[in-house]
């Protein structure tokens, strides 16, 4: 910018125009109006969406390969058009779940506020009924899987799972289930229980679910 | 239009105020062609029809290379109803007389493709010719399977803007994701960067998530819950090797590979919190970046390989920090909304682009320093951004069609398009280099 002020006035005053005429030139065209969301109906809880087991899986995984890259050769260089003509042979070518439905068990699930995973005073009765099962059944072991709603992110939930997770072991742990009966699991926002788009179902997913650990 | 003729406008402007001082105009002057006519004319010519497996593979060849010059961002394709001569009947050694007419039309370079075959193979000649010189640029034979026929044409592409720009394109690149597979398998694919083959990474059929590619794109390291855990794996490509790197009770999620390839951060929740680790890229010992029961995950290292921008939930919300990878100078930078996730730091450096909760899940930028908040989308939820190698563009995932599709848009905002449309959820992008 410094040489700017060796200029000649009229230099500078073109510049200001140009300067201006630039700043005046119309934007380009704008992404266009929030939108809503396709939204389908919801079905009730007892509509559950997850059904498959996910646990250790069966599946067998598909053999991976990167497509190799294509033989490249230069065409003739110094000539133009025509010199890549009659160039010997290039390269040969390359090849160039929720467990839900599976431990069904007679504890039941705690639900939690939106992005929240202190438990709820109304939900301390179910978690000490869940805690009263425990006590009676000693042998069961459970994994408390952390689960929330379809809003946020992905990978952010997957910690906030862990978080609802954790925070009922704690619970249980505090009323005097061994903290070795309990695993916790995340599964983020991945497992719906309820399908759709609206707090009837959010309500139902943002929760804390517990299967019975075979032994 | 009116944009770039007021832009040439205001060009024709500076140039003439420069004239008396040759060297300070070349500067501005330079400066303004960045800026203003930062787009290359090309004009593509051959691709004579040439059948092969039932496919026209001059005209599949002519429309991939369009696609790939238009989508840089750097070259403006000419229409072929535009120019001076049928250009499918332009052959090898047919170019030089064709250059005048196209100078004429301010056509700066002109790319000249045949397809042939060998045996099974295709054979792809592409030439470069710079319009005003005459000069050939670029001449190069491609030969390959037909059913690598795309990435044939995406490597003449890469090699043109490489040419031409310097830099290297993104039209060889790919994309990872996460897509639903039947009810509630969620599985790691592979497709072309233009949504083209999208190929199975697992089929374990419990979920597999946060794909992310290695710096030499030689590797994806993935979580998945395989064997009943979040376990953190890796699948090299070369060798199709499989390896576990790390399965502590509970999350082993939300991989980030150092620029250099030797470190994996990654979020750990056996130690009581849910924090970022260290690990060597083999797996093996861990050293804690950050402590504490707080929520952080989502890293992402600036490309010096210095810091790290990650999501937490430290303050009560889930918010945008950076830390040095030594563990201190943590500090936040978003403080506008009550809802930022999902960081990914810019190639260049300059920017990190983040799942924003303005008017609904957004994709934003903002500068390293917390300035420069900007928001990229406005229809329906959007979340997952990821950058494309060079910078110039953005992956994310959408719901704005009503299934979660992968889209990627120019990296202000401009030309989103959507990549996937299979019925299926796809989302968590990860291009590779």
């Amino acid at each position: 910018m410094r040489q700017l002020s060796t200029l000649p006035a009229v230099w500078m005053v073109l510049l200001v125009i140009a300067s201006l005429t630039l700043v005046g030139c119309p934007k380009p065209p704008s992404i266009g109006q929030p939108g809503e969301s396709a939204v389908t109906p919801g079905s009730g809880p007892a509509g559950s969406a997850a059904t498959g087991p996910s646990g250790p899986s069966t599946g067998t995984e598909p053999s991976v390969s990167r497509p190799s890259v294509p033989a490249e050769t230069p065409l003739g260089s110094a000539g133009g058009p025509g010199a890549g003509m009659g160039l010997g042979p290039g390269g040969s070518g390359g090849a160039g779940a929720s467990s839900q439905g599976a431990g069904t068990s007679p504890l039941k699930d705690i639900y939690f506020d939106y992005d929240r995973f202190a438990i709820l005073e109304d939900q301390k009765a179910t978690l000490n009924q869940d805690a009263a099962w425990l006590k009676a059944n000693p042998a069961v072991k459970v994994t408390i899987e952390g689960h929330c709603d379809e809003r946020g992110a992905t990978e952010y939930n997957l910690g906030l799972g862990e978080r609802r997770a954790r925070a009922v072991k704690e619970y249980l742990t505090a009323a005097g289930i061994a903290a070795d009966r309990m695993t916790t699991i995340s599964y983020g926002k991945e497992r719906p229980l309820v399908l759709g788009h609206d707090e009837n179902a959010w309500k139902w997913n943002r929760r804390v679910h517990f299967t019975l650990v075979a032994r | 239009m009116r944009r770039r003729a007021c832009e040439v406008l205001a060009l024709a402007l500076v140039l003439l105020a420069g004239l008396p001082h040759p060297g300070e105009t070349q500067v501005i002057e330079r400066e303004l062609r960045d800026k203003v006519a930062s787009k290359i004319t090309i004009a593509i010519a051959g691709f004579a029809p040439f059948a092969m497996n039932g496919e026209d593979l001059g005209r599949l060849g002519a429309s991939i290379l369009t696609a790939d010059l238009k989508f840089s961002t750097v070259f403006d394709v000419m229409d072929p109803a535009t120019l001076p001569f049928e250009p499918k009947t332009v052959q090898s050694g047919q170019e030089l007389p064709l250059l005048p007419g196209l100078n004429s039309l301010k056509v700066q370079y002109l790319v000249a493709a045949t397809v042939s075959s060998r045996g099974h193979e295709a054979v792809l000649e592409g030439r470069l010719f710079d319009v005003a010189s005459g000069n050939m640029l670029l001449g190069k034979r491609y030969v390959g399977e037909t059913k690598f026929f795309r990435l044939i044409v995406h490597r003449l592409a890469d090699d043109i803007t490489q040419q031409l720009t310097g830099e290297k394109g993104v039209a060889s690149t790919r994309i990872a994701y996460v897509t639903t597979v039947g009810r509630t398998a969620k599985e790691i694919y592979v497709m072309d960067y233009d949504g083209a083959n999208p190929t199975p990474v697992t089929g374990n059929q419990s979920l597999n998530l946060s794909p992310r590619w290695s710096p030499d794109g030689r590797t994806i390291a993935y979580t998945s819950y395989r064997n009943g855990n979040p376990d953190l794996f890796v699948v090299n490509f070369d060798s199709g090797r499989r390896d576990v790197l790390s399965s502590q009770p509970g999350l082993n999620a939300t991989p980030a590979w150092s620029p250099d390839g030797q470190w994996l951060a990654l979020t750990m929740s056996s130690g009581g919190g849910t924090n970022l680790f260290l690990m060597p890229k083999g797996g093996g010992s861990t050293r804690p970046l950050t402590s504490g029961s707080a929520v952080s995950v989502s890293p992402s290292f600036s490309p010096n390989g210095r810091s790290l921008v990650f999501n937490s939930d430290r303050g009560g919300s889930p918010q945008i920090y950076l830390l040095d990878v030594d563990g201190s100078n943590l500090r936040r930078i978003t403080f506008q909304g009550s809802y930022n996730t999902s960081p990914r730091w810019s190639p260049r450096g300059d920017k990190i682009v983040f799942m924003c909760q303005l008017a609904g899940n957004q994709i934003c930028l903002i500068n390293p320093d917390g300035s420069g908040l900007q928001r990229l989308t406005s229809l329906g939820a959007n979340e997952d951004p990821c950058w494309s190698p060079d910078g110039r563009h953005i992956a994310f995932s959408s719901s704005r069609t009503g299934h979660r599709d992968l889209f990627v848009m120019h990296a202000d905002g401009t030309e989103q398009t959507r990549l996937t449309n299979n019925g299926q959820d796809s989302y968590l992008p990860d291009w590779s280099p």
